[in-house]
């Protein structure tokens, strides 16, 4: 005990910033973990940083940041109220299946098309979500469990449809037919495409909300004090399921827009094999909710993890070293946290 | 009673948490088989006093001294092998456990390895034989009242043969027979020549039980005094340093309207009985209705059900004579309630929110906090910062959390927010439970202030004296019914104390 820091004697502004600690911490000891399987962690380091941050691979890491930091958008909102949404991959796949399906069947200018997809695709997605929170509200289901069970038919359903019914059957793979061209997200640089600024626009919107408007301030009263909230009149089962289909609507905009923009087709697996899901719920745990440090987490993680492809390319070592960095700084910040409060 | 050596001492405490002096070279000595009584406001030090005498923290300058000779206790367990035992205020003990399993926890009679189930029990109930404190040593103590869960605490103590015990604020939870019955415990430990530091703020238990007092204000001893040589009126001066009225002053009421009604409301309880049974009652505008009570016999079930917390299985709630079957808190609330609950931790605020946030919220749906679905930063800051003034606050700034203020303004956020909706209707749950001297005269002053606005102001109150000195007539809750409705002029102690106990055919 007497050996650590003590940081909270310092004055505020020279205390360390938690965050930047825990990268710290985490980097020295990924250092160490490259050290020992025999390569050098400076050049390891340095391909992440160049393979996720350089004008060149910018790009890269922002096309990969776009359905990151949106499903860290989806853990983080619920979370913001305590509540928690685990079901983010069945609502991603649904989003994504309806994305590709709307234009194959709607007629009319592709631009159309894709806006009738991306509201489709939220809409399904969304009312799927709620089902987690009626469930709750009406019989008792803690939404923790439901959400994530509720994931796995969605999974299942859509991968049965891509495999059978709905399958390109001109490709051996389990896949639906190609979007029209026309129906497709408007690309802007390299892999980069319109979807990015509407998860953008869509983050500032969330921002915004929890800041400044009715819903965001009952919000967090409602994550800080479930009975305050309650107490002081809001609406708590309404609030339950307005907040999930907010959450499930983006997982599902995420999904139509990896599908219109950059799959071009709901490929079985491919939503989930990046684990976006679960990277943006860890992003968001990390800061309680609260949606800038989310989506900064978000953000951070797309580059470590761009930045390891970059990586395992450039060099032998592996890109699972930058997913063990990812869970070290969790892990660090984590225990920053916990020893801060009782410093406090 | 005097003897030379006094039981214990504790000489110059210096304390200090951060840039905050909680106790100041605090002085304190009790003799054997006294009840030394320790008063003074909260933040006066009393709890951070107790906490040091109990290894709980260790001071930064002072001595304490046993029987002459100085002790350094580096923990509670240290403190106990000598002889000292605490009844904290939270009872700490394990609900899901039997009484004999608490009382004999960390000090088990063995046989081998295994605990001696049958020696412990069988000594346990000799226990509590001798010290003529009734408790079942197999009951759970989940299943336990509080006034029967602070006997166990109590045994707990005795079990280790406690010479000294402190108890911190042991009748805050109790009713008048129960903290009678604590009270003659209390002497026959003294009499067996056991010292009882009786940590308390209320003026009428001191002068009741104890030999004498010592009061802490701002971290320091003020005032040594021998009771019997004393005053109700010194104490409370030495207390807070200043002449407090301790009576409430109100005039007659002059009442109005019906605002409140309930009819035959009922709110179904846990083991099939209903936890508010048939309950009527109306309150007027002008007048301050007082529901006395042990805490549990369904007042909160009430309470709930009247501010729509909760929805009744029979019966119905009327606001200034509209309906409010079915409706929600946010309905009650347009239709003129404001409540200030129970609970000011756990349902009055978010603790974790800043003053700005714990005051606007019921505000914050409406001009001048909102301009349609947006809220303006800058109005919930204006509007924390002019009650904070109003109420007299003591909060660095609305920015700060609510959770670092003390329970007195802390409760001064939630009487500023709820008093500030102007409701006609007001309902005041233990508005002043844990609350000092000075914070309850300030909460009292407001309430009848209401009144006297012509608002009809329900207060429900487990505190007999409060019940007494603010309502005007009195209802009394027992077992989820009321049992009775009183004028003032026939509201007293003695009848109430036994309505409250349910024996109705003494009481008439």
């Amino acid at each position: 005990m007497n050996g650590r820091p003590r940081w909270s004697a310092l004055p505020l502004s020279l205390r360390p910033p938690p965050v930047a600690l825990a990268i710290l911490f985490a980097a020295l000891t990924g250092g160490a973990l490259v050290l020992v399987s025999g390569h050098n962690p400076l050049r390891a380091y340095a391909d992440i940083v160049a393979g996720s941050l350089s004008l060149g691979s910018l790009p890269d890491t922002l096309n990969w940041a776009t359905p990151l930091v949106g499903m860290t958008l989806v853990a983080a909102i619920p979370l913001r109220g305590g509540m928690v949404n685990l079901g983010g991959d069945g609502q991603l796949v649904i989003g994504g299946l309806i994305g590709a399906l709307v234009p194959l069947v709607l007629p009319g200018p592709g631009a159309v098309a894709a806006a009738a997809a991306l509201a489709a695709a939220a809409l399904g997605a969304g009312l799927y979500a709620t089902l987690a929170a009626w469930g709750e509200t009406r019989h008792g289901i803690p939404m923790l469990i439901s959400s994530l069970l509720l994931s796995y038919p969605a999974v299942g359903v859509t991968s049965y449809l891509a495999r059978f019914p709905l399958r390109d059957v001109t490709t051996g793979l389990p896949q639906t037919a190609m979007v029209p061209a026309a129906a497709r997200l408007y690309p802007l640089s390299g892999a980069l495409n319109v979807g990015s600024l509407i998860i953008a626009a869509i983050a500032v919107a969330v921002v915004f909300v929890d800041r400044r408007t009715v819903a965001g301030y009952e919000l967090r009263m409602r994550g800080k004090n479930l009975r305050f909230a309650g107490y002081g009149g809001v609406r708590l089962d309404r609030q339950a399921v307005l907040t999930m289909f907010m959450s499930g609507a983006i997982a599902g905009l995420v999904g139509a827009i990896v599908v219109l923009g950059s799959q071009f087709r709901f490929i079985d697996g491919a939503l989930l094999t990046p684990a976006y899901t679960w990277s943006g719920l860890m992003a968001a745990l990390l800061v309680g909710g609260e949606p800038v440090g989310a989506i900064v987490a978000g953000l951070f993680f797309a580059a470590l993890q761009t930045g390891g492809f970059a990586m395992q390319r450039d060099t032998s070592v592996p890109r699972v070293l930058a997913l063990v960095l990812q869970a070290i700084v969790i892990l660090f910040l984590a225990m920053r946290q916990g020893v801060g409060r009782r410093f406090r | 009673m005097a003897f030379l050596v006094p039981e214990i001492e504790a000489v110059g405490i210096v304390k200090r948490f951060g840039g905050l002096v909680a106790n100041d070279r605090v002085d304190l000595s009790a003799e054997r088989g006294e009840i030394h009584g320790v008063m003074g406001e909260n933040g006066a030090g009393k709890t951070t006093l107790m906490s040091i005498l109990f290894g709980l923290q260790t001071p930064d300058a002072g001595e304490i001294r046993l029987r002459g000779s100085p002790v350094k206790f580096r923990s509670p367990i240290d403190a106990m092998a000598a002889g000292m035992g605490m009844v904290h205020q939270s009872f700490k003990l394990f609900a899901s456990l039997t009484v004999w399993e608490n009382i004999v926890y960390g000090v088990e009679p063995r046989r081998g390895p295994f605990i001696d189930r049958r020696a412990a029990r069988t000594k346990v109930a000799e226990l509590a034989e001798r010290h003529r404190l009734a408790v079942d040593p197999d009951a759970a103590v989940g299943g336990l009242s509080v006034g029967v869960r602070q006997r166990v605490e109590i045994l707990k103590a005795l079990y280790r043969d406690a010479r000294v015990l402190i108890l911190d604020e042991p009748t805050a939870v109790l009713t008048p027979p129960e903290r009678d019955a604590l009270f003659g415990v209390l002497r026959r430990l003294a009499a067996e020549g056991r010292t009882v530091l009786f940590v308390t703020h209320k003026l009428h238990e001191a002068t009741a039980i104890t030999d004498r007092v010592t009061i802490l204000r701002d971290g320091r001893t003020v005032a040594r005094l021998r009771t019997a040589d004393t005053s109700p009126r010194e104490i409370v001066r030495a207390m807070t340093g200043r002449n407090v009225n301790l009576k409430v002053d109100k005039g007659p009421p002059r009442v109005g309207a019906p605002l409140l009604n309930a009819v035959d409301l009922t709110v179904a309880g846990p083991a099939g009985r209903p936890a508010v049974d048939r309950v009527t009652l109306t309150v007027r505008g002008g007048e301050i209705v007082g529901i006395a009570g042990v805490a549990g016999n369904g007042q909160s079930e009430l309470v709930e059900a009247l501010v729509g917390l909760r929805r009744p299985d029979g019966g119905r709630v009327e606001v200034r004579g509209a309906d409010m079957s079915g409706a929600d808190v946010e309905a009650h609330r347009a239709a003129g309630v404001a409540y200030v609950p129970e609970d000011r931790a756990v349902v009055g605020s978010a603790l974790t929110a800043s003053a700005s946030d714990n005051l606007a919220m019921g505000f914050h749906r409406a001009a001048p906090l909102a301009l349609g679905p947006f809220v303006i930063p800058s109005a919930f800051a204006e509007r924390a910062r002019a009650l904070i003034r109003r109420f007299a606050i003591r909060i660095p700034s609305e920015r700060v959390s609510v959770g670092t203020l003390s329970g007195g303004n802390l409760q001064k956020v939630v009487v500023a927010r709820e008093l500030s909706h102007e409701a006609p209707v007001l309902i005041a749950e233990q508005p002043t439970r844990g609350l000092d001297v000075g914070a309850t005269e300030y909460i009292h002053e407001q309430l009848v202030a209401e009144r006297d606005k012509g608002r009809a102001v329900l207060l429900v109150s487990a505190e007999l004296s409060e019940i007494l000195a603010l309502s005007d007539r009195v209802l009394v809750m027992f077992e989820g019914r009321i049992l009775a409705d009183l004028a003032q002029d026939k509201a007293d102690e003695e009848t109430i104390g036994l309505l409250m106990a349910g024996r109705t055919a003494e009481a008439a």
